[in-house]
């Protein structure tokens, strides 16, 4: 269970109240995934935050089973200086699990995102890209209930982002964790999500279903249609009503 | 690089003695103000075969060592101690700033009256001297931790505990390896001070007896001995520290006493 019930977040910004955001009801069944689009500011971090337990709502409730681990992939790499690649995918998982488990882990999870050879590097040595993908196989090595994303792929390569949205794709269908990724591309949003929430100025302004089977395909025509459908809206705010049943209207 | 990090330096000390020893040459200098080069390094020679230098350098460098490694051992659990509890901080905060505001040297006398003129005096002085550098770069490493690092660690469900030992206090190291490198000169420079007043032995002792002796050269030899093993432990501390975390290292060239 995963539930945002009437969620507020404000904050006092230069002493004006900012509604990060604004009274969000929104239900993540277990076992999905959803991607989240917005504008940069919107509130995708916020509702992130909320959901991962770091934020206290200002009003409403964060439901979230107790029993379940979480997974956070910040927006940024955020790695321990100190810790070399791979003690900083074992992270979360020290005193966990046993050496032997943690290492298997660590190798399985840096091979995802192709990073084995640099397991012995420190965060200073990284690239922006290089220190993402640590990030991301820290998150993976958990093997958590709830896994959440805020623009994970966003300091990556063309190439290198589509073989990670596979790996995440993947791995989503294999152990089934609850997946909330947070993008500003709307395309990536629809080659992920089972649903897309659309946010707007800290509220949720849409929830578009896709019925559209995994793996996706950018080239798609069903992906390309949602995809154009939801920048529309995004941009001139055209009502979600029109992108119903893409198929049936190309 | 390492080459030049060594030869700009030796060129700089070479460039200083020569001209020392010019002016010397010269005769625009007076013998007993300023000896020349070879009478110092020759007192050097004479304090080192006699035993003398070694005896007294070896007297320095324990009260050096057993000072600051008190003052280590002081200030670590102090400030770990101020920075997980608040009304620690409450009671311990004023009485150390103001504590800190105090000259070491000024405290002299009152610790003479106190310890005496034995060892614990000059400890003393050079505990008083080194505790804040190292105290402080400590306090402000932990207080200054990232709090997005920490969200790591809550996420990941680490106990407040854990949370100290395993975040705050690595990422504190850098700003304490800065603390400890000039609670280190200090601890040098207050002992000569101490040894200066109420001793019997060390390389503050030598100076001063040399100059009741009228001994410039020796003078002149205690100085550069005592700035050499500054150099030269400070060398090592950064050597050990750079061993035991080397991702501290680009911190290391940074942190200058
Ligand atoms: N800690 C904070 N203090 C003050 N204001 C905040 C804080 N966090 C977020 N805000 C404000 O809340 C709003 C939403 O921020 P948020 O980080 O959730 O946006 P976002 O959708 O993630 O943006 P981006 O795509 O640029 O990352 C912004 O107006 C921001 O200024
Ligand atoms: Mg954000």
């Amino acid at each position: 269970m995963l539930e945002l019930d009437d969620a507020s977040r404000h904050y006092i910004v230069a002493g004006r109240t900012v509604a990060a955001l604004d009274d969000v009801t929104q239900h993540f069944s277990d076992g999905s995934i959803t991607t989240v689009v917005g504008r940069s500011g919107c509130g995708k971090t916020t509702l992130l935050r909320l959901l991962a337990g770091l934020t206290e709502p200002s009003s409403g409730r964060v439901q979230r089973a107790p029993s379940h681990s979480i997974g956070v992939v910040f927006q940024e790499a955020r790695l321990m200086p100190w810790l070399d690649v791979a003690a900083n995918v074992a992270f979360p998982l020290k005193k966990r699990l046993s050496e032997a488990e943690i290492a298997d882990r660590v190798s399985d999870s840096l091979s995802l995102v192709g990073l084995t050879e640099a397991r012995r590097a420190l965060p200073s040595q990284l690239s922006g890209g290089m220190a993402q993908r640590v990030a991301i196989a820290r998150a993976l090595a958990q093997h958590p209930d709830i896994l959440l994303l805020d623009e994970p792929f966003s300091a990556l390569d063309a190439f290198t982002r589509r073989r990670l949205q596979g790996v995440l794709i993947d791995i989503w269908q294999e152990r089934r964790p609850t997946v909330v990724l947070v993008t500003h591309d709307v395309e990536e949003a629809v080659l992920l999500g089972e649903s897309v929430i659309e946010m707007e100025s800290g509220r949720v302004v849409g929830r578009v279903p896709l019925d559209i089977p995994f793996p996706r395909e950018a080239t798609d025509p069903a992906v390309v249609d949602y995809r154009r459908r939801i920048l529309a809206r995004l941009v001139d705010g055209a009502p979600f009503s029109s992108i119903q049943n893409p198929r049936r209207n190309p | 690089m390492p080459a030049r990090r060594i030869l700009v330096p030796a060129t700089v000390f070479a460039s200083v003695i020569l001209l020392w020893w010019l002016t010397h040459q010269a005769g625009w200098t007076n013998a007993y103000l300023l000896p020349a080069p070879a009478a110092v390094i020759e007192a050097l020679v004479d304090l080192a075969a006699s035993g003398l230098l070694v005896k007294h350098t070896l007297v320095s460098l324990q009260r050096v060592l057993l000072g600051f490694g008190l003052s280590v051992g002081l200030a670590l659990p102090l400030a770990v101690l101020m920075s997980a509890s608040r009304p620690a901080r409450a009671v311990l905060d004023p009485l150390l700033e103001f504590a800190r505001q105090v000259p070491p040297l000024a405290l002299i006398p009152l610790l003479i009256l106190w310890l005496g003129i034995g060892e614990a005096q000059k400890l003393g002085i050079i505990v008083l001297a080194s505790f804040f550098p190292v105290f402080l770069g400590f306090r402000g490493g932990i207080d200054g931790v990232d709090t997005k690092l920490v969200e790591v660690g809550r996420v990941a469900g680490l106990s407040r505990r854990e949370i100290l030992t395993r975040i705050v206090l690595p990422s504190a190291l850098p700003e304490l390896v800065v603390g400890l490198r000039i609670s280190l000169g200090y601890s040098w420079r207050a002992l000569v001070g101490a040894e200066l007043i109420a001793s019997s032995a060390g390389l503050g002792y030598m100076i001063i007896d040399a100059e009741n002796l009228a001994r410039t050269d020796i003078v002149l030899a205690g100085i550069l001995v005592i700035g050499a093993i500054g150099l030269l432990s400070d060398l090592v501390l950064r050597l050990a520290i750079g061993r035991a975390f080397p991702w501290l290292s680009p911190h290391l060239e940074a942190a200058r006493a």
